[in-house]
């Protein structure tokens, strides 16, 4: 839990990092100008240019997170007994340090290339935290479901075909951050088209799972829950997408003869401009790993077997807490 | 059945995800100033020679040799051509390059973390985001630039080109720079002009090459330092060189005369309203007899036309050729169209003093034409005078006449 909550800010703090283009602020890795990474002087990160101090502060965030990752894997090593919930805190601390490395090699090779992947995996490894926290709550553990019905089917296809699809909508998002400079615009227009229509699919998916959930599992709280969450999010992402093309590219043509439109003047880096981008990019991690949360909730409903040796879940909270 | 089913989709989709994320960005490492081929297709529609690939890369190379490359840009050095104050290296650096900082803190390469997804590497104008935008980007390598202080298509000054980063464009994508302190203002500044300077000198060169080699022959043959024909195009590029940078160092602001006593009273909108309607001036030609913009609106801008109209390739004909100039990396020729004038919103600025400028000198690189001719400079202000209330008229916001409005139209 307190993991997932210290990774999404790392994701905004990451995601602020490109919207500043921050992310060769500090150029050595994994020292900060020669210092350590604990020891750099908070005096000259604090009061230091903005750019620097959010890149400073991503890499902070980062350690801190690998910490609790460390922590939930001893945790999980003594607490539960379930063998492949061992194995997957194992898997997130290496992913985490793989995401670190991935990161540090970005700084090291200046590389716009694995910026981008490590824009990518980002959210790959915030929905693990979020899978850790939903295989982990008591929720889960507690419920004992197994309605293994084509109801079930359909919502674990739906889902899981949510998630991928949320997830190839974050790859060619990251695609138009992190454009190279010498992209042709052909190649940004086809990479916008793809973006919007892998919106409308994901879009499309998230609400017919969330009628789905709506007409079929109605009483299981948590589920029906996230569905809507979800369908809310993904309005919300569709909304923020567009302001974000509004803020960074200003009003299309079609509109130039409001008002509105024609006054407006686009700011570089103003702080509207940052939020509803940067928030854009942080809403996007956020759905995919709502729908892989479906998913592996689905995945339980269909094997309660999965739980069958349930954990000594009061260790468990009494740590995470 | 359907879990089966699932798996082989998901296995697709996620071989399809790596694939598209290998498939761009592995060529991050530096960009190369690419030549303007888009003016090499236009002058072989013009009539001239036919640049071949070597031909091109000698050009290229001619060009690197010269202004560097966008990592480390520099400055020719050539005899007797100096740059006082258009170009200082030292500028150039911090706005070049790279994305990062120097050991001393100072933020680097400002164009590529700002400008270049929109004016592109070279200051083409076709940056990866421009097809969207319009109007395009600028595209810098012409030296033409709309909203400034001098005359026609004269070069614009510092201020103008810096008061344009500061206040941004209203309704075009150009964004204002005002987070960016004076120092990397300043910089950009120099960068543009850099770019500029280096597109001219290239589109010289192109119409030297393309009007003057032979089958085979390269512009300047390393080979041959010593041969008198080596020892002309250098001469001839120091020469072009000078003109461009003269016509840069030489450009003047144009003084604005103080409006009449009369300014803003009735009489002073009437005598603008006559002469907005008049044959002699045009206006409402292309601004539409409502000045919404909507008169001639099939013309397009110099930009364009440099690779269509004037070279006899029509956009809305020769699909043909228009289609080989996008793939050498043209945007589609769009109409230019004239301002709507009842918003009340100028891009060029707000202030009387630009609407002046805008007024007297045109709009440079856009069909709209210089008044400085026909009309004398009270009666440019007099039509400044009708166009400020152009807003206010009851056909633009009935709502909101102020009471004491005079009846206009
Ligand atoms: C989001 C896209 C975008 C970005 C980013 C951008 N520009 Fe522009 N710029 C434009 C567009 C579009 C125009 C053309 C507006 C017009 O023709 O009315 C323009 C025009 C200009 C002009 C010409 C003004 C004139 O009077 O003709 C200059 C100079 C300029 N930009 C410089 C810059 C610099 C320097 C940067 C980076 C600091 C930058 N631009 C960033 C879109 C952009
Ligand atoms: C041949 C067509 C043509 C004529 C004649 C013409 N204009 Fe324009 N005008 C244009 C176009 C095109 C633009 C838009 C230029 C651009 O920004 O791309 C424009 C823009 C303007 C602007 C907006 C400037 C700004 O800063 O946004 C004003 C004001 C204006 N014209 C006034 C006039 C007046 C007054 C006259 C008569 C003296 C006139 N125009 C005659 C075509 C014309």
């Amino acid at each position: 839990m307190t993991l997932a909550w210290t990774t999404f800010p790392l994701i905004w703090v990451g995601s602020l990092v490109t919207t500043y283009d921050a992310g060769m602020a500090v150029p050595d890795w994994p020292s900060t100008y020669g210092y350590n990474l604990l020891f750099y002087p908070w005096q000259t990160w604090i009061a230091g240019p903005w750019d620097l101090f959010i890149e400073h502060g991503h890499r902070l965030l980062g350690a801190f997170v690998g910490l609790i990752t460390i922590a939930f894997l001893v945790v999980t090593f003594r607490c539960d007994r379930r063998r492949w919930m061992q194995w997957m805190a194992l898997g997130m601390l290496i992913a985490v340090i793989a995401q670190g490395v991935l990161g540090g090699s970005r700084v090291l090779f200046d590389s716009r290339f694995l910026a981008l992947i490590h824009g990518c995996t980002g959210p790959i490894f915030f929905s693990l935290t979020v899978i850790a926290c939903v295989l982990t709550s008591p929720h889960t553990t507690r419920e004992q479901a197994g309605t293994c019905s084509s109801a079930g089917h359909t919502l674990q296809r739906l889902s899981l075909f949510t998630a991928i699809f949320a997830f190839l909508q974050l790859v060619l998002g990251a695609h138009l951050r992190h454009v190279a400079v010498d992209t042709s615009h052909e190649v940004f227009r086809v990479t916008v088209f793809f973006h919007l229509l892998m919106a409308t699919v994901v879009l499309a998916h998230g609400i017919a799972l969330a009628l789905h959930v709506r007409r079929h599992f109605h009483d299981y709280r948590p589920l029906r829950r996230a569905a809507n969450g979800l369908a809310l999010l993904l309005c919300l992402q569709m909304m923020l997408g567009g302001a974000t093309w509004v803020v960074k590219y200003s009003w299309p043509t079609w509109l130039a003869d409001f008002q509105f439109a024609a006054s407006y003047t686009v700011t570089a880096q103003s702080l509207p401009q940052s939020l509803i981008v940067t928030a854009h990019v942080a809403l996007g991690s956020l759905i995919l790993a709502t729908a892989l949360m479906l998913f592996v909730r689905s995945l339980h409903l269909l094997q309660p077997s999965l739980n069958a040796t349930s954990p000594n879940h009061r260790g468990l909270l009494g740590v995470v807490v | 059945m359907y879990e089966s089913k699932t798996k082989r989709w998901s296995l697709l989709f996620f071989v399809l995800g790596i694939s598209i994320m290998m498939s761009s960005g592995c060529n991050t490492s530096e960009a190369p100033f690419l030549l303007n081929t888009v003016y090499v297709r236009a002058k072989k529609n013009e009539g001239l020679g036919e640049l071949n690939a070597a031909q091109q890369k000698n050009l290229a190379d001619t060009l690197n040799a010269i202004f560097g490359t966008p990592d480390t840009p520099e400055l020719p050095q050539i005899a007797g051509v100096d740059f006082p104050g258009l170009v200082d290296l030292e500028k150039l650096r911090v706005a070049a390059g790279p994305v990062g900082r120097n050991e001393s803190g100072r933020e680097l390469g400002l164009y590529r973390k700002h400008c270049v997804h929109c004016h592109g590497i070279t200051g083409d104008g076709a940056g990866p985001t421009a097809s969207f935008l319009n109007p395009y980007p600028r595209d810098y390598r012409r030296g033409t630039f709309k909203f400034k202080s001098t005359k026609g298509t004269d070069r614009p000054t510092h201020e103008d080109l810096s008061r344009i980063l500061v206040q941004g464009i209203p309704g075009t994508a150009m964004p204002s720079f005002r987070i960016l302190d004076e120092g990397e203002l300043d910089s950009l500044v120099h960068y543009v002009r850099y770019l500029g300077i280096r597109g001219e000198l290239e589109r010289r060169l192109i119409e030297t090459a393309a009007d003057e080699l032979e089958d085979e022959e390269l512009f300047l043959d390393l080979d041959q330092p010593g041969s008198g024909i080596f020892q002309e195009r250098v001469s001839l590029i120091k020469e072009e060189l000078a003109a461009i940078v003269d016509s840069w160092t030489e450009t003047q602001v144009t003084e604005v005369p103080p409006p009449p006593v009369d300014w803003g009273s009735d009489a002073s909108i009437a005598t603008g309203k006559k002469w907005f309607f008049s044959s002699t001036t045009n206006c409402s030609k292309c601004h539409g007899d409502t000045a919404l913009g909507d008169g001639q609106t099939n013309d397009y801008d110099e930009w364009t036309k440099d690779w269509t109209l004037k070279v006899n390739v029509n956009p809305l004909e020769d699909l043909e050729k228009i289609r080989e100039y996008e793939r050498l990396g043209a945007l589609h020729p769009r109409n230019a169209r004239p301002r709507n004038l009842r918003q009340g919103i100028y891009r060029g600025g707000r202030r009387p003093i630009d609407l002046y400028w805008r007024i007297k000198q045109g709009i440079a690189g856009t069909p709209m034409p210089a008044a400085s001719s026909q009309l004398s400079d009270d009666d440019i202000w007099h039509v400044i005078d009708y166009v400020m209330t152009l807003p206010y008229d009851a056909l633009s916001k009935p709502q909101n006449v102020p009471e004491n409005q005079r009846e206009i139209r």
